[in-house]
């Protein structure tokens, strides 16, 4: 049984289908990249992994369990969600005692994830003087206070600066080397593609990929065709309407899914006059916006 | 239970909200005993009473409690305080017992306070002093008033969510609509869960004995089903709502 299980989640707000038949597993000893642009769902089904939101239909466990039948959720869980606030009166210091008395955590583990996040000088300092980036690392070490067996990070990355972002890269990375199954999501893969060894690709709350880094976004680069036209409008029409993601940069055409011939063929079909023609390998990041890319149905 | 419970009395230990709004408690309630026991006459056990009752403990803590709750929304703590404590009706148990054990611990302190200072006023004015056994009267009555109060104020933060929409409306309800109903229907104001149960259980009356309150045991029971049907309303809606 995988650590964190997800089968066919749908979540519904009103008329809006935010999660649509998701199913992913993840597993312990690894970093897992949640992928996806902003709306994709992604938080959606980390609130409902955690039981904050309801789903519509579908499961999604640790271990077989919900998060709110395991014995002890935040000794088993840790989380840090895009929008975790704290009391603004509050010092962390006294932010975290109270997260240790309620999950009944021993109280020398406040000073411990104080100090590993680096907050320990200010930890009595009341939290509204914060930056974003140590409110961000706060969070991190209330999601550390329990020891949890399994991380779920939601953009962990936003506020930090890059020392902030390499240390969190660090401690993902250290998580997994201990056996614990990370799930780390964002919007930019640049940010992740370093530490994550899985990613699961999502958009429109519907799954596009999932698997090893390399197999998902490397290793499959397929067709692409960087195309130069006399009407680049009507080429870029011509190939979205035959099915072809495009992107656009100036009057330069990225053309992903087909090779120069079929990018030539259909030019002809539509009498449009190519100006440059050439074959493009994608980059890790293409191959990540072409999966994430609108599809037409 | 337990763990949670200590956790919400930290919570309240830990702001600075909890420390201003007990101190406006005890001085508020110390300046009205100075005030009314300096100028008053008191020759009867009855005006006494009335005046070592005055503990305006219970006001802030339905204050503190509808913050404390409501507060959970506007801070965006609510999250982080469900993910420590994924079973919401218990959530909401333990945040109400500890706002009912805050308010009984406050209260205690400011009834204890104001019959020191009420007793040495009047006894230097030669006015009537209660007896040992009706302080215990008095102060338990206090007590039960604030305890109820402080678990009702979580209710009603649990059910308005909107910070400023609960307390500016329990202000207004508890000043404006409740006192209006006891000048137009005394007879139902007496069943109004902020003025009219609670005025039965301490049994002192506002305008020196000639309102008709609810017998204590009446009173009581009526309490105890507002703060059961708030209880209610409030749990289910915190179980029902997604938190996004």
């Amino acid at each position: 049984m995988a650590t964190v299980e997800v089968r066919d989640l749908s979540k519904r707000f009103g008329k809006v289908e935010a999660v649509k038949h998701l199913s992913f597993d993840v597993e312990a000893g690894r970093v897992t990249g949640f992928l996806g642009p902003n709306g994709a769902g992604k938080s959606t089904t980390l609130r409902a992994l955690l039981g904050l939101i309801h789903p519509t239909s579908g499961t999604a466990t640790f271990g077989g369990k919900r998060y709110e039948q395991l014995e002890h959720p935040s000794a088993s869980v840790g989380a840090v969600l895009e929008d975790a606030s704290f009391h603004p009166g509050r010092s962390a210091r006294n932010h975290l005692r109270v997260l240790a008395t309620t999950g009944q955590h021993p109280p020398d583990r406040v000073d411990a994830v104080l100090h590993d996040v680096g907050l320990t000088e200010a930890a009595d300092r009341r939290v509204k003087g914060y930056s974003m980036g140590m409110k961000q690392r706060l969070g991190i070490a209330a999601a550390l206070l329990g020891d949890p067996e399994v991380l779920l990070l939601d953009e962990p990355t936003n506020g930090l600066d890059p020392p902030g972002i390499a240390w969190m890269r660090g401690m993902v990375r250290e998580q997994a080397a201990r056996g614990r199954a990370v799930l780390i999501s964002s919007h930019l893969l640049a940010e992740v593609a370093q530490s994550v060894d899985d990613v699961i690709v999502i958009a429109n709350g519907e799954l596009r990929a999932q698997g090893t880094l390399e197999r998902v976004l490397g290793g499959d680069d397929g067709p692409a065709t960087e195309v130069t036209a006399e009407d680049p409008d009507a080429l870029a029409a011509a190939l979205a309407d035959a099915g072809a993601t495009v992107q656009r940069d100036g009057d330069i055409l990225l053309v992903i899914g087909m090779t120069p011939g079929q990018v030539g063929a259909i030019a002809g079909r539509a009498q449009l006059t190519v100006l440059g023609l050439a074959p493009r390998a994608r980059s890790l990041e293409q191959a990540f916006m072409a999966l994430t890319a609108d599809r037409r149905t | 239970m337990s763990a949670l419970l200590r956790a919400e009395l930290l919570k309240l230990r830990t702001t600075r909200t909890f420390a201003a709004l007990i101190g406006s408690a005890l001085a508020i309630s110390l300046l009205v005993l100075v005030l009314a026991t300096t100028l008053g006459v008191y020759r009867t056990e009855g005006e006494a009473r009335a005046v070592m009752a005055g503990d305006f403990t219970g006001l802030f803590i339905l204050l503190l409690g509808a913050m404390g709750m409501a507060g959970e929304w506007r801070h965006r703590t609510i999250t982080s305080t469900v993910l420590a404590a994924p079973d919401r009706l218990k959530l909401m148990i333990a945040k109400a017992l500890s706002y009912a054990v805050a308010g009984v611990v406050v209260s205690f302190v400011v009834t204890v306070l104001l019959f020191l200072v009420g007793t040495i006023i009047l006894n230097a004015r030669d006015q009537f002093t209660l007896d040992a056994s009706t302080l215990v009267d008095v102060l338990w009555r206090n007590l039960v008033v604030a305890a109820y109060l402080g678990a009702l104020g979580v209710c009603v933060g649990a059910i308005v969510r909107n910070q400023v929409t609960a307390i500016v409306g329990l202000l207004v309800y508890s000043f404006v609509v409740e006192f209006t109903l006891f000048g137009l229907a005394p007879d139902v104001a007496k069943f109004s869960p902020f003025n009219g149960a609670p005025s039965g259980v301490i049994d002192v009356s506002f305008d020196g004995g000639t309102a008709n309150f609810l017998e204590p045991g009446i009173a009581a029971l009526v309490m105890i089903g507002w703060v059961a049907l708030s209880f209610a309303a409030g749990a289910v809606l915190l179980r029902r709502r997604d938190l996004t």
